[in-house]
């Protein structure tokens, strides 16, 4: 008995078993006030004013019409890109290739930006931009699932390393082929007419994000294809012995998954740079990582959660603007925030056993 | 459980009053001998180099503009990319009131000019660049300055350091190898290194140069890579034009000698660098704002030199120049500035053999290949007096290029 004791660490972990849907948002809520707590820590070491600091967060991404437009605009390709991701990481197929995936879909939209743009119409343009952006994103996706499923590869290492070339790519472009003036490094600017019209003073890509929301929600759910997505998610074994064709369902899966990465690409491109250079995806093919597995990859979910990370990078901006913080004080306010969300899903789905506790259960 | 969410609901209250009672909105600035002025940064002072000197400029300017009963209100902003965020960075400067806002970087232009027509009433100023002051809108503006005249001189000190090591036989007369680390085979670093080419070569007639391109106009390792692989092609002489201190540091360790770029580079390379020569964009700041507040007009295209004090020299390393450099110096400096030295004097340089004769300056129809106004005349390639940007792209006869950036 005693030494049984002994053993029994300090702290177990035990999968919960229910969790009423109060307590789990409870949970949530208490995460993000911890982060903010937490954040307040390293601007008190820089010498601001937290709260100040926080009201300046909100001001700079919402209080005007220009900075809310900019907020949006910075929400757009990471709720594309989440939405993207949803179904691979249904699949437990674990894609964190979208940077590359949007980077192809970038390159082949302004293909067209730069050498079509005076020999097509402005709206056939932007539809043959978005077609190609999609098809050399879901063929740059592909690749990987291809190797997956034949040969059963690491996809994380393999699209992971795949976004490297892509970037390469953009790279070689931007200082060869591509470049305007002569060392300059800069692909010149889209022409107007390969450029996205803007709805309520915002690129109409929010458009395209909001019905992809409403179609992804309607493919995860509510098709036989989504349903053999959840089935491999959770045991392949199982959807082979229900006769689902494995490897063509992940090939299948990653076109579409890198097909909207690569129209978001597009989105990018022609809806907010106007030009193309290797750090267009910018991060948003990890980020909306974090904003898939927040939203628990429900896709209504997702447009909240790329809003929050929206006002955070855009209010983060002003606030080093304003207060002189370094751009880097900002970033680690973020990172406590993005912590704390995800850590609270572990508490959400396991709970914490100290040794004490199970003596007395023992004695009881 | 009920205790711990009614904790949460408080905690939640609490830190939503504490948004709602944050920071008001700071309104612009009334005053009209106040004015709110925007820079946005490539880089950050830590570089030492190129961000560094805009910053000195920033705090000359506000000095020199205090004493004339005008204060300044700066927003800076550092690191930020060559690419749309920088489009943020200037709309989110124009929203928080700047009236002017300089972008420090040669590549934010077309970011910059993006967000113009929205700003009519605010004045946007591109450094190095070249588009906003002819693109016909009157609030976007170029500046930059002639930094060849101060390669030249810094050539000239390298040269006479160069010709002192031959006449006392420490090396041969064609072992006399400048080594240029460049960032990119580009107008602007190309005119440079062949000013500083002819500044050595008026005072070292067997001097040679070998150029090597980084590919990134600030990365440490690969400028440290390459001065060190020019040093191993026999070059005693290090250069650069690239934004960091460590083309002064391998040429310290290799024992050859340094002229830099930016910054004074004695201090951390006091046995190897000799001199350095920077923009002094003070001046410019100076007069632009001063304009601006005076309700004048800021020039769409500006560029000085050293006559005007906006290229200057940094202090001479005395204890390893050579005799006498200091004198020549001051003597070259006089020339260049009353216009009696041209720094690209056609008699002084050959291209395929050949005496140039003829090369266009600027493009007007935007193919990036320059197309009009011809550069050449009264015996000399004039530089930056069609546009403030360099424009000098010749390739001329004496410099090895080993490879080439674009």
């Amino acid at each position: 008995m005693n030494t049984a004791e002994n053993r029994t660490p300090l702290i177990r972990l035990a999968k919960r078993t229910e969790m009423s849907r109060r307590n789990m948002w409870l949970i949530r809520v208490g995460s993000i006030i911890i982060a903010l707590i937490l954040g307040c820590i390293p601007m008190l070491l820089t010498g601001n004013n937290p709260f100040e600091a926080y009201g300046v967060i909100i001001q700079g991404s919402v209080s005007r019409p220009v900075y809310l437009k900019q907020t949006i605009r910075t929400a757009i390709p990471l709720l594309g890109c989440a939405l993207a991701i949803a179904p691979c990481f249904k699949m437990k197929f674990w894609n964190i290739g979208a940077e590359g995936q949007i980077t192809m879909g970038a390159v082949f939209a302004t293909y067209f930006a730069l050498f079509w743009s005076d020999k097509i119409p402005h709206g056939l343009l932007l539809i043959i931009m978005a077609l190609s952006g999609a098809i050399a994103g879901g063929l740059w996706a592909v690749i990987p699932a291809f190797f997956k499923a034949k040969w059963n590869t690491n996809e994380t290492l393999f699209t992971l390393m795949m976004n490297y070339i892509a970037i390469g790519i953009v790279a070689w472009l931007q200082g060869g082929p591509w470049e305007g003036r002569k060392g300059s490094q800069l692909i010149p600017m889209f022409s107007d007419s390969a450029r996205l019209p803007t709805v309520f003073g915002v690129n109409c890509g929010w458009i395209i994000v909001l019905v992809l929301v409403v179609l992804m929600y309607i493919y995860m759910n509510k098709t036989k294809q989504g349903y053999e997505i959840a089935v491999i998610g959770d045991s392949v074994n199982t959807a082979r012995y229900a006769g689902m064709n494995v490897g063509w369902i992940i090939v299948r899966t990653m076109f579409i998954s890198g097909a909207i990465s690569g129209v978001v690409g597009f989105i990018i491109v022609s809806g907010a740079n106007f030009t193309l250079y290797s750090g267009v995806a910018d991060g948003v093919g990890f980020t909306s990582i974090t904003v898939a597995w927040l939203s628990q990859l429900n896709s209504f979910a997702m447009i909240a959660i790329s809003m929050i990370l929206a006002i955070l990078e855009k209010g983060s901006n002003t606030l080093q603007t304003r207060m002189e913080v370094p751009a880097s004080i900002a970033d680690i306010i973020t990172g406590i925030l993005l912590f704390c969300m995800l850590s609270c899903e572990f508490f959400i789905n396991y709970r914490l056993i100290f040794r004490h506790k199970e003596k007395k259960e023992v004695t009881a | 459980m009920k205790k711990l969410s009614f904790i949460l609901i408080v905690l939640m209250l609490l830190s939503g009053f504490a948004f709602a009672s944050g920071s008001g909105e700071t309104a612009a600035a009334t005053d009209p001998n106040t004015v709110k002025v925007g820079l946005l940064c490539i880089g950050d002072e830590n570089d030492q180099g190129y961000t560094y000197n805009f910053i000195r400029g920033r705090d000359e300017a506000t000095e020199m503009l205090k004493a004339d009963g005008i204060n300044v209100e700066w927003v800076t902003k550092f690191n930020i990319g060559e690419d749309a965020t920088c489009t943020d960075a200037n709309i989110e400067a124009a929203e928080e009131g700047c009236q002017i806002i300089i972008n420090n970087s040669y590549g934010f232009e077309p970011f910059m000019l993006e967000v113009v027509d929205e700003y009519p009433e605010i004045e946007f100023i591109s450094c190095t660049n070249c588009a906003s002051a002819f693109d016909g809108r009157d609030n976007t503006h170029n500046a930059f300055a002639n930094i060849y005249e101060g390669r030249y001189i810094a050539g000239v000190v390298a040269g006479m350091k160069l010709q002192q090591m031959i006449d006392e036989g420490q090396i041969a007369p064609e072992e006399a190898i400048i080594g240029y680390v460049g960032a990119y085979s580009f107008a602007e670093v190309i005119s440079g290194f062949t000013s500083y080419f002819l500044g050595a070569r008026s005072v070292c007639p067997s001097v040679t140069m070998k150029v090597s391109f980084v590919g990134s106009w600030s990365d440490a390792t690969a400028e440290s890579d390459a001065a060190l692989a020019l040093v191993d092609q026999g070059c005693v002489m290090i250069s650069q034009h690239s934004d960091n201190t460590t083309p002064a540091t391998a040429a310290q360790s290799r024992g050859v000698f340094h002229t830099g770029y930016n910054n004074d580079m004695t201090g951390i390379a006091p046995n190897a660098s000799l001199i350095s020569t920077r923009i002094d964009w003070g001046i410019y700041f100076y007069e632009a704002i001063k304009a601006y507040v005076n309700g004048e007009k800021i020039p769409q295209d500006w560029c000085k030199g050293m006559a005007d004090g906006a290229v200057v020299m940094t202090q001479l390393n005395e204890a390893i120049a050579a005799p006498g450099t200091a004198e020549k110096v001051a003597e070259v400096e006089a020339a260049i500035a009353d216009g009696s030295l041209q720094v690209f004097d056609t008699s002084t340089f050959t291209v395929g053999g050949e005496t140039l004769t003829h090369a266009f300056a600027l493009d007007t129809d935007g193919d990036f290949t320059a197309d009009s106004e011809e550069a050449v005349y009264d015996g000399a390639f004039h530089e930056s007096v069609f546009q403030s940007a360099p424009y000098f792209t010749v390739q001329i006869d004496g410099i090895e290029w080993l490879n080439a950036a674009y």
